[in-house]
């Protein structure tokens, strides 16, 4: 074998994994959340005909009588009512389309004689029930066919107020907390850049809120902001009446955001201490020969040397506030003050309105999108 | 002039000594809860009991035994009753530890093979793949995490380990850290000991493999410590407690033992200790390189 060949099948082993998983956790979930974004995908309906049933069962339930106790269909025939018992008793979820399709096709003799004879005391899909039983249109119980809606879910989005006001608050947690943090991080990386001792110390404390898991972090802050909390009793000194920082409508987003601000500003401030370190010391020098203050030398000589770092640390800040999710979901009690990715989440996983919740998620992607870009494109014109 | 660095050497170490009290204090706090017996009001009676554990000063006093915090003595006491009273709380610490080592393993494994075939190696269509990779790093986790959570409906893996690990095996980001590595990895090596005869496979994990030590140290500490505390997919594939792991057993404690500060705070610390160990046992890699970028993901 050719070593080419044998480097392109080794290439290919050796990077199939990865392939793989990336194709099947990523990449496809891609395509099927546009895809979703124009349906109305609902969790539940898609479930829905993978239920098991025992069709006898379902039956007795319905007519009121033991399997054993019943030896004709003229017995039964007339109890039966088609309709209630396909949505009540076997439990198909049936829109008026599908109505029509059992009405038409469903075939109530053979169920009937089926049931008599006893053939029917067994688990099966509701899939499988539905196509033994239909003359024809089966394939629409075959598997779940969200409707398509076209642009609706995206419609929607301009009259729902719960969406305006998550994608208000995404967008205020990030114009407060990405500049606050960059420059508190940017403060306390040029303290460390002095000579003082035990930089390391500061290093490591500063860095311990960010590698602890942010439902930790909730935990004890959720303490600190409660009503007797030691927050309230702090500022009980100086007159302040108590309030409960995370009940409050008013309080518990810049409450929240303060939390941020404390976990990840001495993150940002490692990534701009390295930078601030690769300065060469004699710049400093320099300028304080030619007798610039310390203001101009912060202004004029560090803000744009560090201009990679300042791009870094808003993008990575503006990606991860404007999709803050575990906070929100640990501390929030109240709809005013959601984000637009918790709103996400509760349309999936709680409302049910799969296609929805994609047709929003592919929103955020956009505007996180936008965001950095613009980013970009300003931080490089403005130096 | 002397003097204005002097004042500014000053003014730096308020900054710093101020932050470093602020960015401790939370967890000191915690801590001292943590210790004190439990408080509460008597459901019967309506009488409170315990001590006031928002107190300031928090009357702490280390130089007896036991020590003292908020007035009486401190115990572990909390630590040990929270196994007891939420007697799951040692299986979400084992699912955790669980979940963050193999995620840890197959990163490890599959990002590092990945990367170097990537940095490496010639394979068709390496150029589509790696631009297809490239565009998905930008797209977010709300994005995906719907069809994610269908497909594990349809594979039958809600709520089990397989559900919880699999799609998490690998991750863009670690292969990106591993195809950076090895382009920056001398080529001398691998050349050395193809000319010994060693075919890539050889090659790969006996030179390149044991080489690589930085930057699999890196991504290990990066992927267990997103692991561990992960909580939005922890909490979309896992609905019985025995799956939970540790950021959703907190959840529980708050919705379960919500007054109950001491719990909460025993079992929070409980789970933060593990990553301040290795923080710093690692903190080179953490504070010094500035390479772990993105851990809160």
């Amino acid at each position: 074998m050719k070593r080419r060949t044998r480097e392109a099948i080794a290439g290919y082993i050796f990077a199939l994994p990865i392939i793989l998983t990336v194709l099947i956790f990523t990449i496809y979930p891609i395509f099927a959340a546009f895809y979703y974004s124009f349906t109305d995908y609902n969790p539940l309906n898609a479930r829905n005909l993978e239920t098991k049933i025992n069709p006898q069962e379902a039956l007795e339930f319905h007519l009121g009588v033991f399997q054993t106790d019943v030896s004709s269909v003229d017995e039964i025939k007339d109890y039966f009512d088609l309709l209630s018992f396909i949505k009540y008793d076997v439990g198909v979820n049936l829109d008026e389309n599908k109505e029509k399709i059992v009405l038409e096709n469903f075939d109530s003799e053979k169920l009937l004689k089926d049931f008599v004879e006893g053939k029917l005391n067994k688990e099966m899909k509701l899939s499988k029930f539905m196509s033994e039983y239909l003359k024809s249109g089966a394939k629409y119980f075959k598997r779940y066919i969200p409707n398509f809606l076209g642009l609706e879910n995206f419609k929607k989005m301009l009259n729902d107020q719960y969406f305006r006001i998550s994608l208000f608050n995404a967008f205020f947690y990030t114009v407060i907390v990405v500049p606050v943090q960059t420059f508190l991080a940017l403060v306390l990386a040029v303290a460390a850049n002095s000579k003082i001792k035990g930089v390391k110390f500061f290093k490591l404390t500063f860095f311990i809120p960010s590698i602890t898991s942010s439902a930790a972090i909730s935990m004890i802050f959720w303490m600190i902001y409660s009503k007797p909390g030691i927050l309230n009793r702090f500022l009980g000194y100086f007159g302040f009446q108590p309030i409960a920082w995370l009940e409050n409508p008013n309080t518990a987003l810049p409450a929240i955001m303060i939390m941020n601000i404390w976990t990840t500003a001495g993150y940002f401030m490692v990534t701009f201490l390295a930078g601030l370190q690769d300065i060469p010391k004699s710049i400093y020098e320099a300028a304080r020969i030619d007798g610039a203050t310390p203001g101009k030398i912060f202004w004029k000589i560090i803000l744009p040397l560090l201009k990679p770092q300042i791009l870094f640390v808003a993008t990575m800040g503006t990606i991860g506030c404007m999709q803050v999710f575990d906070q929100i979901y640990f501390l929030i009690k109240n709809m005013r003050n959601i984000t637009i990715s918790f709103y996400i989440y509760k349309n999936a996983f709680e409302y049910g309105n799969m296609g929805y919740a994609s047709a929003l998620s592919l929103v955020l992607f956009v505007i996180i999108l936008s965001l950095t870009f613009i980013q970009r494109k300003l931080v490089k014109e403005t130096y | 002039m002397r003097r204005k660095i002097k004042i500014s050497l000053i003014i730096s170490y308020i900054v710093l000594i101020t932050y470093a009290v602020v960015s401790l204090f939370p967890f000191i706090w915690a801590f001292l809860v943590s210790v004190t017996p439990l408080n509460g009001t008597n459901p019967v009676t309506g009488e409170k009991f315990g001590v006031d554990i928002m107190k300031w000063p928090p009357e702490i006093n280390i130089f007896r035994f036991p020590p003292k915090v908020f007035g009486v003595d401190a115990t572990f006491e909390n630590y040990k009753k929270i196994f007891e009273v939420v007697p799951y709380y040692s299986r979400w610490f084992l699912n955790t530890v669980l979940y963050a080592s193999i995620l840890t393993l197959g990163n490890v494994l599959l990002d590092t093979l990945g990367g170097y075939a990537f940095a490496r190696l010639k394979f068709p269509f390496k150029n589509i793949w790696f631009t297809l990779f490239l565009a998905t790093m930008m797209v977010p986790f709300q994005v995906t995490m719907i069809p994610q959570y269908n497909l594990m409906v349809k594979f039958g893996l809600v709520n089990t380990y397989p559900g919880l690990i699999i799609p998490k095996l690998t991750s863009v980001f670690g292969l990106f850290l591993m195809r950076q590595f090895f382009l920056n990895f001398p080529r001398e090596l691998e050349e050395a000991a193809v000319i010994d005869g060693a075919g890539i496979f050889k090659t790969f994990f006996k030179i390149v493999l044991p080489n690589a030590k930085p930057a699999i140290t890196a991504l290990s500490i990066y992927t267990f410590l997103g692991a561990w505390n992960d909580f939005i997919w922890p909490l979309i594939i896992t609905s019985s407690k025995e799956m939970y792991t540790l950021t959703m057993g907190l959840n529980f404690f708050k919705t379960s033992y919500y007054t109950f500060w001491q719990y909460m705070m025993a079992a929070t610390i409980l789970m933060t200790i593990p990553m301040i160990i290795i923080f710093l046992s690692f903190q080179k890699q953490f504070v010094e390189t500035g390479k772990l970028s993105a851990v809160k993901g």
